[in-house]
């Protein structure tokens, strides 16, 4: 005992318990619901059965059920559409601005921090915000859309059907630029100036010396900022909840909004729990290759 | 001259973006009259306060106090879990260390809108449910605690090893050093991620929103989401109360603006 005590005082053990204490925390309320979904997703469990620990295992039924639903292939299309068109988006509006914050002018790093006040707010409010915004009669954006001539009819961006996949996405893509330019800022600051240089001697255009110096060397960051945008925009809920609640019809439902409403609307919490063991292993996926993209760079 | 011709077209770039953040404040001042107006104005003609009415008709008193005890709860639990790992993250080099950051990464990336079905069962079944406001701060310190970590860590290997092994060598136990040298010396670094995370609680929904049934309990985003149907007409209500809401936040965003970005690079960057 006495050993031991010194040993945390002075030695290894100090170490390790100050690890455990956070790991020991996180394996309880994080890596054991983890492996808790996948049971409970074999598993028969509803509003009647969610207190007792005896409930029947059916396999991979609730897979096959879930999987069966016809509303599954909607709701799988729309998050693919969500992901790729907020990643792309989100990337290209950041990518343009960190060049422009890029370049030498007063006052440039404050204004581009100032970018993340959108960044830092709830995700409830923003989707409460836009929601004013994208209204159909009072909308200010439709207002714009109108006088600009782009539009003669109010759209109505919340409860239109073919659209209010998209007037999420046009939050979600707002809510991420933030932070998409502040990492790919950090990466073109990495930059050797010199190189630019050089090439402009040698007589490279802008758009040359992008081309040949900027996207090549940007690769490593361009990477780690899709992958993040991937993990990020799955990890989304909150504007789902303040603009459409994934309706009218499903129409703008995806994944991890379902997998919600499944548990906690229909309380079909087997069903729920299915959706977010696709789902999650999915995550960690794309995070397992971010992570091992990222120590190979270190290595390297 | 080219440099004005810059920062004009930065500063436009910055108005276009913070547009909906102008329009929430403009909004909550127009009058109710004004605001169903056609076309809009951008300036509140008529401009009124009513942070008043708003705040004692849709009880924000006790929505924003339980945000505030949700934020305190979950901020004091990763600070007290979570400093000491990122410190011991960022000595000790070994496989096993290496093992237990690759782990931490790893369930910084769970979803909580996923994670809060097995949470919501396996809560349920221990009787967790009872104190719904606990649950939520335990469910969340939980979501939060692996980016807390990850940027502490930055902030210590930012302080020089060499001045801990001095306070060694002159006698001081490692406890000694750790809460006499490291934590002192990476104090900005710890104190602006606590901040994060404290706002970052302050916002949270899915947790509240799935675990707390009790209006009494809900915080505030839940009770700015119970106000919105989809047949909304007291938008003027609505967007006052978001920007009493988010004031503070901005505020506080503000004042550390500087720290909060260079934060987060350091930490994107190692």
């Amino acid at each position: 005992m006495v050993r031991f005590w010194r040993s945390l005082r002075d030695g290894s053990s100090f170490d390790a318990v100050l690890v455990w204490l956070a790991l020991g925390y996180l394996i309880v309320f994080s890596a054991f619901p983890l492996i808790y979904n996948i049971v409970i997703s074999l598993q028969t469990v509803d509003l009647f059965s969610i207190a007792s620990l005896n409930r029947p295992f059916v396999g991979l039924q609730n897979y096959r059920e879930v999987l069966s639903q016809p509303i599954a292939g909607l709701v799988f299309w729309n998050t693919l559409q969500f992901v790729v068109l907020s990643i792309v988006f989100q990337l290209c509006i950041g990518f343009g601005l960190a060049l422009f914050f890029q370049q030498d002018f007063p006052g440039a790093s404050y204004l581009r921090g100032l970018f993340l006040a959108g960044w830092i707010m709830p995700a409830l409010v923003i989707g409460a915000v836009w929601s004013w915004i994208l209204a159909g009669d009072f909308g200010v954006l439709n207002y714009w859309l109108r006088s600009l001539g782009l539009i003669d009819q109010n759209i109505f961006w919340l409860s239109d059907p073919s659209v209010s996949l998209y007037s999420v996405i046009i939050a979600n893509i707002w809510l991420g630029v933030p932070f998409n330019m502040i990492l790919l800022s950090v990466g073109l600051a990495a930059i050797p100036h010199d190189v630019y240089e050089a090439a402009e001697l040698d007589g490279a255009t802008a758009w040359q010396r992008f081309r040949t110096i900027t996207l090549p060397l940007m690769r490593a960051p361009l990477g780690a900022v899709i992958s993040l945008g991937v993990i990020f925009t799955l990890q989304q809920f909150d504007l789902f909840a303040a603009l459409t609640q994934g309706g009218p019809s499903n129409a703008s439902n995806v994944a991890q909004y379902w997998s919600w409403q499944l548990s906690f609307q229909t309380y079909q919490i087997s069903y729920g729990s299915v959706v977010s063991v696709l789902m999650i292993v999915f995550v960690i996926g794309v995070a397992a290759i971010y992570t091992r993209s990222t120590r190979h760079e270190q290595a390297a | 001259m080219k440099k004005y011709i810059l920062l004009a077209l930065a500063i436009l770039f910055v108005a276009v973006y913070l547009f909906p953040l102008y329009w929430m404040y403009v909004t909550a001042l127009k009058p109710s009259s004004e605001i169903f107006q056609f076309p809009p104005t951008f300036w509140p003609q008529d401009p009124q306060f009513d942070v008043a009415d708003v705040w004692t008709r849709l009880q924000m008193d006790r929505f924003l106090t339980n945000s505030l005890i949700i934020a305190v709860g979950t901020s004091a639990i990763i600070v007290a879990v979570g400093t000491g790992c990122a410190y011991a993250l960022a000595r000790v080099r070994s496989v096993w260390m290496d093992i237990a950051l690759f782990a931490i990464l790893m369930m910084q990336v769970l979803p909580s809108s996923l994670m809060i079905t097995p949470i919501f069962v396996a809560f349920s079944q221990v009787g967790l449910l009872e104190y719904p406001r606990l649950a939520v701060i335990l469910a969340q310190a939980a979501k939060s605690l692996p980016l807390y970590i990850v940027l502490c860590r930055t902030a210590f290997m930012q302080v020089p090893r060499e001045l801990e092994e001095a306070a060694l060598v002159d006698g001081n136990s490692r406890i000694g050093a750790f809460f006499g040298v490291a934590i002192p010396l990476a104090r900005n670094g710890i104190l602006v991620t606590s901040v994060l995370i404290f706002l970052h609680a302050f916002g949270e929904y899915v947790y509240s929103r799935s675990l707390i049934g009790e209006r009494a309990l809900q915080p505030a985003t839940v009770g700015l989401q119970s106000f919105m149907g989809p047949n909304t007409s007291d938008w003027s209500g609505v967007m006052t109360y978001s920007a009493i809401y988010v004031t503070p936040i901005l505020i506080i965003f503000v004042l550390l603006q500087r720290r909060i970005v260079s934060g987060l690079t350091a930490g994107a960057l190692k």
